[in-house]
């Protein structure tokens, strides 16, 4: 038993969906009114794009972590990402949920409220920038604002200009992009993450050419920054609490050489698995935070 | 229960150096390279060992004698071999206290940390008290009341977390602590509470053995009993709860040190404050040193915390085979006092509420916009095949716990006895576990494949440590917890990995409704219905079980062969139900009390009547994981611990005139 939906008959749309899924720049009539979006990178995206989501998951941390692009005041939260109200997703009513390998899992369930169209942003061993630059311009056209993804995409490239620019200003030529787990542990980011292909594509080196190393439980011990030489640290947020008082007497910290040499620059809170707004967060606050850091 | 003694006390002590030098020798393999490193003139490598190294060393040397110390204590003024910091629920209560700091007021934990947890840890300890008191803080009776007050602790501690939005780090909850270290103020701060409270113990060494003889004989011996206890019980919480501020919870440790301490034959009272802390020191310090070890250079795989309580529960097992057990008198339940005059009509009367609540449940939730909404025509008609299948789930697992509850009270008479006592739904999570590492992604047979076993394994295991005895209860109980314990490890080491498996063993932990599908709910119901149906015939049987082994044995009635079935089905019960709503469950503890509480005593009424308040119970808890932090959905054994757990409490408080 499913919601009637309004406008097209059950089996068109069903029809039309399996069209779209298969030639995936094929239109499909009207863009869909009412979209629930559940992975975060597609939600940046939609929302940088101009496109206004019903329905999406973990509202509240998203304005913790995430925190750009805005989110409309009419959105409803659909709940934990892990364990999403189906029943309040059902009673939304949308059109089109967008979702991700990430939540492969509930597709059937899913399926049973609206058509599900997926894209993968992170795939293993694939960099995800381009990645994220084609969601937005898949994501524009099946909403139909492809105008917007192409501006939006556009003013990413002259971001990483200037963020491009200071990075040689400052002359800093390799850096290891890292989150704070504990105070003793850290999670790098490799060329396989937004951070670490982003940073490539500055001209900076990754001081972490393998894998990334992301785990809830934070896996890389803090010894291991010493293996960078002279890279520059780049920590992103978001921070533990108390981090930065636990930082001042985290001996290990302190002694190590780029802590020392004053090579630590420190960025607010961004995705660590998002899209292209995030990417450009990421260049725009180092470009910020440049000029005034370090020695 | 006394511990055997074994061998003369001078060999332990070379068995005891011979491991203490060998958990130096683990950790002096990294201590040697980084010296050399450093006097070849490598200044990190001389932070690291002044500042990392060494810390980490002084770290599990001193929380191990704080732990092992902590359970001396406690042992020694509960008159209980197994009692030590995690089964008493101070860990937990600790825990819990610190998360909710953490969510409300972090302020206080740049300054209190310890004082917070002190306050989390002496709540929990007075609660399980307080459970035990008109029991005579019976030892196995107290170890039920601590395990309950425990699960209650983590299930507010992961249901705050998860509340706050945060689904990723509710992981954490389920760990253990790590021992990893920056500087030395944890290792300063455990030190001072290890030399204080050594410092009191010591002092108080002579007024603590009159405290080994009954009250009358300590108060005439100048001892005021009460305040002496609860004063150097507030010395061993403060122990343990510095312990888990300032590296997390380590379980078994506690227990090991004075077990341990008594096995290698420290007899007096000041031999085993000395002894306990000693080995609880090495013991840590070797287990620290294994997982550096088995996690080489890319990092520990599993905490140290989950470790020691992999390690430990072995030794759990192994202890309570060498204890002697003395069958307690059986705490049989005295007769309801009130008695209901036409119990049928009762349990008749009750299932009718219960099925009301469940049409309830189905009409009445939150709407899209936060607020509450009556859904009707078209609205319920969309909303059904979302609602239908999880309350259908929930009240089929309910009602197998409810029954299941009712034989494991009336068969061991001990009225804080749940299903999952006898261990077969830790071995189902266990036996999940277990798949999960052997493939990544397993479908959802698999996994229900994984779970059937676990809980067989389980099974058959408890039965034939028990079956060399009698199936007294208490054997049972033991058996079961220690076997549970051993499971529970093995699945808290999982889930202390982090990956993406230890979530998928989370969301079974929890309990998952959310996503069940009408399919789910049919197969849900028919396994109840085909596992209760033999319950209709228990009934008889189960009353005259409850006139003891010998009217049994004239009437007819082969007592083992009969416990051994009833075991058999409680278990199959439990771990049917846990597949469907995770191993942690109050519905099986509560529901047997309320039939009482309501004056069903004959078996029959007992039976059915708890059956379906078990029912009512997990649609209610159900209901509430939907509706309480909408939209975020808390998972429904979590909801069901946290409204059970205090009833209960308040239950078993009021408890005299009702029963045991």
């Amino acid at each position: 038993m499913t919601a009637t939906l309004p406008g097209p008959s059950r089996r068109a749309l069903l029809q039309g969906a399996l069209a779209v899924m298969a030639v995936p720049h094929a239109r499909a009539g009207q863009p869909p009114a009412r979209v629930a979006i559940i992975d975060w990178a597609l939600l940046e995206t939609a929302l940088a794009i101009g496109l206004q989501p019903v329905g999406a998951t973990e509202l509240m941390q998203y304005r913790v972590n995430v925190i750009e692009p805005d989110l409309p005041a009419a959105i409803t939260d659909i709940g934990l990402r892990g364990s999403l109200n189906f029943e309040l997703l059902s009673a939304l009513h949308p059109d089109l949920i967008v979702s991700s390998n990430f939540y492969e899992q509930q597709r059937g369930l899913l399926s049973r409220i609206a058509p599900v169209q997926t894209f993968n942003v992170y795939e293993p061993g694939r960099p995800p920038y381009p990645r994220a630059v084609e969601a937005t311009s898949w994501l524009a056209d099946l909403v139909q604002h492809d105008e917007a993804a192409r501006r939006y995409i556009g003013e990413t490239e002259r971001e990483f200009a200037d963020c491009r620019a200071a990075l040689e200003r400052r002359r800093i030529e390799r850096a290891i992009v890292i989150n704070l787990g504990d105070p003793r542990h850290f999670r790098a980011f490799g060329p396989d993450s937004m951070f670490g292909d982003v940073i490539g594509r500055l001209g900076v080196a990754n001081a972490w050419p393998q894998a990334s190393q992301y785990a809830a439980a934070a896996p890389v011990g803090l010894h291991k920054l010493v293996e960078i030489d002279d890279a520059y640290i780049i920590v992103v947020g978001p921070s533990p609490v108390g981090a930065a008082r636990a930082r001042s007497s985290n001996a290990i910290w302190n002694a190590l050489p780029a802590v020392r040499e004053g090579r630590v620059i420190t960025l607010g809170a961004i995705n660590h698995f998002g899209a292209l707004p995030a990417a450009r967060r990421f260049a725009r606050e180092l470009a910020h935070v440049l000029p005034d850091c370090c020695t | 229960m006394t511990v055997r003694e074994s061998g003369p006390a001078r060999r332990s002590i070379w068995i005891w150096g011979a491991l203490f030098l060998v958990a130096g020798a683990i950790s002096g393999v990294e201590m040697v390279e980084q010296l050399r490193r450093a006097s070849a003139g490598d200044a990190f490598a001389e932070i690291l060992l002044k500042f990392s190294t060494l810390p980490r060393a002084a770290v599990a040397l001193a929380a191990g004698a704080a732990l092992g110390l902590s359970g001396a204590i406690l042992q020694r003024v509960l008159r209980n071999p197994l009692a030590e910091p995690a089964t008493l629920g101070i860990s937990a209560g600790a825990q819990l206290a610190l998360t909710a700091a953490t969510i409300f007021a972090p302020a206080m934990l740049e300054y209190g940390r310890e004082g917070v947890a002190f306050a989390g840890g002496i709540v929990a300890v007075s609660i399980v008290m307080l459970l035990t008191w008109r029991r005579g803080l019976e030892p196995v009776s107290l170890l039920l009341a601590g395990m309950m007050v425990s699960l209650v602790a983590s299930s507010f501690s992961a249901a705050l977390v998860l509340a706050n939005g945060e689904y990723l780090y509710s992981i954490f909850i389920w760990g253990g602590g790590a021992l990893a270290q920056q500087n030395w103020a944890p290792a300063l701060s455990i030190l001072v509470a290890l030399i204080l409270a050594s410092a009191i113990a010591l002092l108080l060494v002579r007024p603590l053995s009159i405290l080994g003889l009954d009250d009358a004989n300590a108060r005439s011996l100048g001892v005021a009993p009460h305040v002496m206890r609860l004063g150097i019980l507030a010395v061993a919480v403060g122990l343990a709860t510095t312990v888990v501020a300032e590296v997390g919870i380590i379980g078994f440790v506690g227990l090991a040190g004075p077990a341990l301490a008594g096995l290698s034959g420290a007899r007096t009272l000041k031999q085993r404050l000395i002894a306990a802390p000693l080995i609880g020191a090495i013991v840590l310090w070797l287990a620290d040193g294994v997982v550096v070890l088995a996690g080489g250079a890319a990092g520990e795989r599993i905490p140290t915390g989950a470790a020691t309580a992999l390690f430990g529960a072995p030794l759990l097992l192994w202890l309570l085979f060498r204890l002697r057990l003395f069958e307690q008198p059986s705490f049989a339940e005295r007769a309801a006092s009130r008695r209901a005059s036409r119990p049928w009509a009762t349990v008749a009367g009750i299932a009718a509420f219960a099925l009301s609540l469940l049409c309830f449940t189905l009409f009445l939730g939150r709407s899209p916009t936060g607020g509450w909404a009556w859904a009707s025509g078209a609205a319920f008609h969309d909303l059904l095949p979302w609602r239908a299948p999880r309350v259908l789930i929930a009240a089929a697992a309910g009602a197998m716990l409810g029954g299941a509850g009712a034989l494991v009270q009336r068969m061991t008479g001990n009225p804080m006895a749940s299903p999952e006592m006898l261990g077969a739904s830790s071995g189902a999570g266990a036996g999940l576990a277990v798949i999960l590492l052997l493939s990544a992604t397993p479908s959802p047979a698999l996994q229900f494949f994984g779970l059937i076993i676990g809980a067989l394994v389980a099974l058959f295991v408890m039965i034939a440590v028990v079956s060399r005895g009698d199936f007294g209860p208490e054997r049972l109980l033991l058996a079961g917890i220690a076997i549970g314990a051993v499971a529970t490890a093995i699945t808290t080491a999982v889930i202390a990995t982090g990956t993406p498996q230890a979530f998928e063993l989370l969301r079974w932990l929890g309990g998952s409704t959310h996503s069940a599908t009408a399919r789910d709910a049919t197969i849900a119901i028919s396994l109840a219905v085909m596992l209760l149906a033999p319950l209709a015939v228990c009934g008889r049987w189960l009353d005259v079980v409850s006139l003891g082994p010998v009217a049994a044995a004239s009437l007819g009635l082969a007592m083992n062969r009969l416990r051994l079935l009833l075991v058999l089905l409680v278990g199959l019960l439990s771990a049917t139900a846990s597949v469907y709503i995770g191993p942690l469950s109050f519905a099986g503890l509560i529901a047997p009390h309320l039939a009482r509480m309501f004056g069903l005593g004959p078996s029959g009424p007992y039976l059915y009547g708890s059956i379906a308040f078990g029912a009512l119970v997990l649609v209610s808890a159900d209901w509430l994981a939907r509706v309480a932090t909408f939209p975020y959905q808390l998972p429904v054994s979590l909801m069901a611990s946290i409204i059970g757990g205090p009833f209960l409490v308040y239950l078993l408080s009021r408890g005299g005139r009702h029963n045991g």
